[in-house]
């Protein structure tokens, strides 16, 4: 059995490492932070941003990005919403077709971009204007307010655990399960490490990265369906420049925004990581005006540490092909 | 979309007013219509020009101020008369009066000052004092009820690029000082005027501090998010029940009004949006009957509170309660 020196442990765990740091070091300045209630509402707090930058990873492991998500996250609890309002139906239907307006968004972002072979980048932008669009013009700018079943759903609890934990938690599972065991996970990391030697191994690219972009779309819209659910209300602005939010949290996890780096797991963590630095700075009572400079300082920090982790496991790897002595 | 019948029965009375002003071509630029305020504004201003016979070109920015810069260029390209926008922040509302005045157009800023207070014409609630009135009423209501302990306030606080967000900051603070000994030092939670950040921080500000007074949103869009976080906890009780937090807000929407009735707020204080959608008209249509290209002029909304006190006489004097009393919570 080898051991891991304390540097080759730090390499390789670095964003669980920054996180554990900013929790001990938020938990000295003001106690409380370190409370169970307060480590569950952090993690609630973080299962928004976590479910909609687990679906991102899929799509920045492709190389992609998607910032359509702050417009899926606003017009498919919107239609639910409408739906619930003028035809009565209940939650569990209300969630089926949030998520289906989610998929039906990324379905025509996955058109732009596989079929007609548009930037992800210019095609997910137009997409981000062209949804709230919509969401404004079937609203008139007006907030939808949601039938009080929407909000017992949204404060409801499983063993004390609250359903927004619970969802961000299946969310994660089934993201791990599909990128780490199955082909069409090892088929995501393939392309996007080396897209052109995927297509010519015969792998379903364009089915593939068509998938992405609908898992990421219906990964927003389930993330707006689950704060807005806690809530009972969705305004016209909600959801508006989380698609920053989202990208931060799945990039200070560890994806690269150059494909085939990133993985459930890293979404969790920098989701967490980020929320953890919010709170954190609630707790501590940070000046308002500061916080934002603190918080900008912190994940730009965590980032710089992961960016030497990845310069450091680059070097590892490029002697691991040089024949041991 | 809702019908502001009181909104359009005091813009017909501004066109009259201004009657003798010709039909104008007049340029409407506004950031987007997120709130029941911006929405109630916008549909106020619009209804008003169009009544009065004037050509209203509309140009939405979605928040963006170099595109409302762009659009009031083309605006003025166009060959309007006047403008009125509703700008996106203080700074960009600065270089879009220097715009419109350097091409001898009068324009009026409605209700988001500029950070440069002496051009154009002004019209701007008066955001400190109207805070500190309804900060000063819940105040009291939660010193009363302390019985001698020191009152614990929390604020949740706008954005603080935004100079509203600031002035109702400063008015909190001037009622929280006016109370000296008898209110600790207040919890501010920022919440970006977004429902989100808003849940999260004031999420942690409640479970670090669970034993708050009085509460004051910055604005009453936030009380459903207040009240999501407030529920769960036993918080969210009516004046009169056990463990009622005291609370108040600003701009006195459809849902504080409702809120007040059922005894869950306080207070709100009210921007008079009528007065402030009149008043810039009004002197937009007189600069422009004078042949003044340049017009500058700061008029205040003086705003009130509208409180548990007073809500049987004052009710329809707030926007918010006009919308809910034509059923705007219901469409």
């Amino acid at each position: 059995m080898t051991w891991m020196t304390p540097l080759d442990f730090a390499v390789r765990y670095t964003a669980v490492l920054i996180l554990a740091l900013i929790v001990v070091i938020f938990g000295i300045v003001a106690p409380a932070f370190l409370a169970p209630g307060s480590l569950m509402s952090t993690l609630k707090a973080a299962s928004f941003i976590g479910i909609a930058a687990v679906g991102m990873v899929f799509v920045l492991l492709t190389a992609g990005i998607d910032l359509s998500v702050g417009s899926a996250m606003y017009l498919a609890p919107v239609i639910a919403g409408i739906a619930m309002q003028r035809l009565g139906i209940d939650v569990a239907p209300a969630l089926l077709l949030c998520l289906l307006v989610g998929a039906a968004i990324g379905l025509v972002n996955a058109i732009l971009i596989v079929r007609l072979r548009i930037v992800p980048f210019i095609a997910t932008l137009a997409m981000l204007f062209l949804v709230r669009g919509l969401g404004i013009w079937s609203t008139g700018s007006r907030q939808i307010d949601f039938p009080a079943s929407m909000r017992a759903f949204g404060q409801s609890a499983l063993f004390g655990i609250p359903m927004p934990v619970i969802a961000f938690a299946i969310v994660a599972a089934a993201a791990h399960i599909v990128l780490a065991h199955t082909a069409f996970g090892r088929h995501i990391y393939a392309f996007g490490n080396d897209a052109e030697a995927a297509r010519k191994a015969g792998l379903p690219v364009r089915r593939m990265q068509a998938a992405v972009y609908v898992i990421c779309s219906t990964c927003a819209a389930l993330a707006g369906f689950v704060l807005i659910s806690q809530i009972g209300r969705i305004d016209a602005g909600f959801g508006e420049g989380r698609e920053f939010d989202v990208i931060t949290a799945a990039v200070l996890g560890g994806a690269s925004l150059f494909g085939g780096i990133g993985s459930a797991v890293s979404a969790v963590l920098g989701a967490v990581t980020v929320q953890a630095v919010k709170a954190g700075l609630v707790y501590a009572g940070v000046n308002l005006y500061l916080q934002p400079i603190v918080q900008g300082a912190i994940i730009f920090l965590a980032v710089f540490l992961d960016g030497l982790r990845a310069i450091r496991m680059e070097k590892q790897a490029r002697r691991s092909i040089r024949p041991l002595a | 979309m809702q019908t502001l019948t009181l909104a359009a029965a005091l813009a017909a009375g501004t066109v009259l007013s201004a009657g003798a002003a010709s039909a104008a071509n007049i340029c409407f630029a506004f950031q987007d219509l997120e709130t029941e305020f911006w929405v109630a504004g916008h549909q106020a201003i619009t209804t008003a020009l169009q009544e009065g016979g004037h050509t209203v070109i509309e140009r939405n920015a979605n928040e963006d101020a170099n595109r409302q810069l762009e659009q009031v260029r083309d605006c003025i390209a166009q060959g309007v008369d006047g403008i009125i926008i509703i700008p996106q922040d203080g700074e960009s509302a600065a270089t879009i009066v220097n715009e419109a005045q350097n091409a001898d157009v009068p324009i009026a800023v409605f209700n988001r000052p500029p950070s440069d207070l002496s051009k154009g014409i002004i019209v701007v609630a008066d955001n400190a004092t109207i805070a500190e009135q309804a900060v000063d009423f819940a105040l009291t209501k939660a010193i009363e009820r302390a019985g001698g302990e020191p009152v614990q306030p929390l604020i949740l606080v706008g954005d603080l690029g935004d100079p509203n967000a600031v002035g109702r900051r400063a008015g909190f603070n001037a009622a929280v000082e006016k109370h000296g000994d008898a209110v600790a030092t207040p919890i501010e939670v920022a919440s970006n005027w977004d429902a989100a950040t808003a849940l999260s921080n004031l999420e942690a500000a409640v479970t670090a501090n669970p034993n708050i007074d009085m509460l004051f949103t910055s604005s009453d869009f936030l009380f459903p998010t207040i009240r999501s976080v407030l529920e769960p906890r036993g918080m969210w009780k009516a004046a009169g029940e056990e463990g009622h937090v005291v609370m108040a807000g600003l701009d006195g929407d459809a849902t504080a009004c409702s809120l007040i009735k059922e005894g869950y707020v306080d207070a709100t204080g009210v921007q008079d949006l009528y007065f402030e959608a009149d008043a810039a008209l009004e002197a937009l249509l007189a600069a422009m009957e004078a042949g003044e290209a340049q017009p500058n002029q700061v008029i205040e909304d003086p705003g009130f509170a509208l409180t548990t006190d007073n809500i049987g006489e004052r009710e329809m004097d707030m926007w918010g309660c006009v919308l809910l009393a034509e059923g705007f919570l219901n469409k």
